[in-house]
């Protein structure tokens, strides 16, 4: 039988071969470099495909928004003030900016809320109020259980953002630390944006008066920990506000993974 | 963006790592031998070193590990050991000097980057 190889290392065309050890490094390199290319464009394509997945679940948010507030920029503000509020509790820049892009799909449930509820001018009936507290579990479920981090945390913020501190709140009852820390800070922004905020029925509150009725609230609504990295950060929180409110940036500087330059500190 | 010194003998070898370093984006150091990658990691103060354990020369990769993690200056750099396969004992001789990870050569690329990755998420 023939030695192949050892015909091919033989032959004069033995320097176009792997048997050349020079050939060999130089083949190595080249396949090396393509796996770098279909390295950064698979990041690239995942990359993609998770934005898309989330300005998809904005823009559905955004939907269930519009129905209850029409300029739906409560949205843009939630996600900015929670990210805030978690830097001002020391938590992780990376989680914080995680929860900026979580934190505005917490109402995504509400879009399945009947108008006639939703809309309601007066109070509601009990049977009312449990159509309107379905919300919570309704948004958890749209965001659905993810291996992405983004929409676990979404997930998270949607299923806890009613719970209250005392033990008192929807859908579960948790009490405390047994709430996530991410429906503890979005409850807190949620209370005060929404305080401050023209309504349909009862124009916007004043900042100071809101922020007395969200300290009277540390213990019961929210975690007193919480509520007070909010109340010294008053001014921050304020401030960062009105920047918002006066760029009016677009829902998509929540997908951008850096904060808009003008938003920032 | 995360520094990161591949200290290793063989240059085909080193250019492979490198090129595969270069699937991200960090900053890349070399070194040719164990005495010159200790001079390196002080001078460079890299976040990682990649070290191939066997190298000739006075230090070999172990010994290197040892030095950087028993100097109050430099334990704080991560270490991976390049192995050889089937060096058993190369793994209890790195566990010892605190060694964060191994990987084995022939070494995987992927494996390579997400190991460097996940260190480097965490230095």
């Amino acid at each position: 039988m023939l030695d192949l190889a050892a015909a091919d290392a033989d032959s004069a065309y033995a320097p176009l071969g792997l048997a050349d050890p020079a050939m060999a490094q130089a083949q190595l390199e080249r396949v090396t470099a393509d796996l770098g290319r279909m390295y950064r464009e698979r990041n690239e394509a995942l990359r993609a495909l998770a934005r898309a997945h989330h300005e998809a679940l904005l823009r559905l948010s955004i939907a269930a928004e519009y129905r209850d507030d029409d300029t739906g920029v409560h949205i843009v503000r939630m996600g900015f003030l929670a990210e805030a509020l978690a830097l001002a509790l020391g938590q992780p820049r990376s989680w914080a900016r995680l929860l900026r892009m979580a934190a505005p799909m917490h109402d995504i449930g509400k879009i399945g809320v009947p108008d006639s509820v939703l809309k309601k001018p007066g109070p509601l009936t009990p049977e009312e109020r449990a159509v309107m507290n379905r919300h919570a579990q309704m948004g958890a479920e749209i965001l659905g259980t993810s291996d992405v981090p983004l929409f676990r945390l979404a997930s998270e913020v949607a299923m806890a953002h009613h719970e209250r501190f005392d033990g008192g709140g929807y859908p579960r009852g948790l009490a405390g630390i047994d709430i996530p820390l991410s429906g503890r800070i979005v409850s807190v922004v949620d209370y005060f944006d929404a305080l401050t905020m023209d309504r349909c029925y009862r124009p916007a509150i004043a900042d100071d008066t809101a922020l007395e009725m969200l300290r009277r609230e540390r213990g019961r609504l929210f975690d007193p920990v919480v509520a007070d990295a909010f109340l010294n950060n008053a001014g921050q929180m304020v401030a960062l506000r009105d920047r918002i409110n006066e760029h009016r940036p677009q829902f998509s500087a929540l997908l951008d993974d850096e904060a808009l330059p003008l938003l920032g500190a | 963006m995360k520094k990161i010194l591949i200290v290793e003998d063989q240059p085909d070898i080193r250019k492979l790592i490198r090129m595969t370093l270069e699937f991200e984006d960090y900053e890349i150091h070399e070194a040719a031998d164990g005495a010159f990658g200790l001079r390196m990691a002080s001078a460079v103060g890299p976040d990682l070193m990649l070290l191939d354990v066997m190298m000739p020369g006075e230090l070999d990769g172990l010994q290197v590990c040892q030095r950087i993690k028993s100097d109050p200056k430099l334990k704080h750099i991560k270490v991976v050991l390049l192995t050889a396969r089937g060096q058993a004992r190369d793994r209890e001789a790195g566990q010892q000097a605190g060694v964060d990870d191994y990987l084995v050569k022939p070494f995987s690329p992927l494996q390579l980057i997400e190991t460097i990755d996940r260190l480097v998420a965490t230095a």
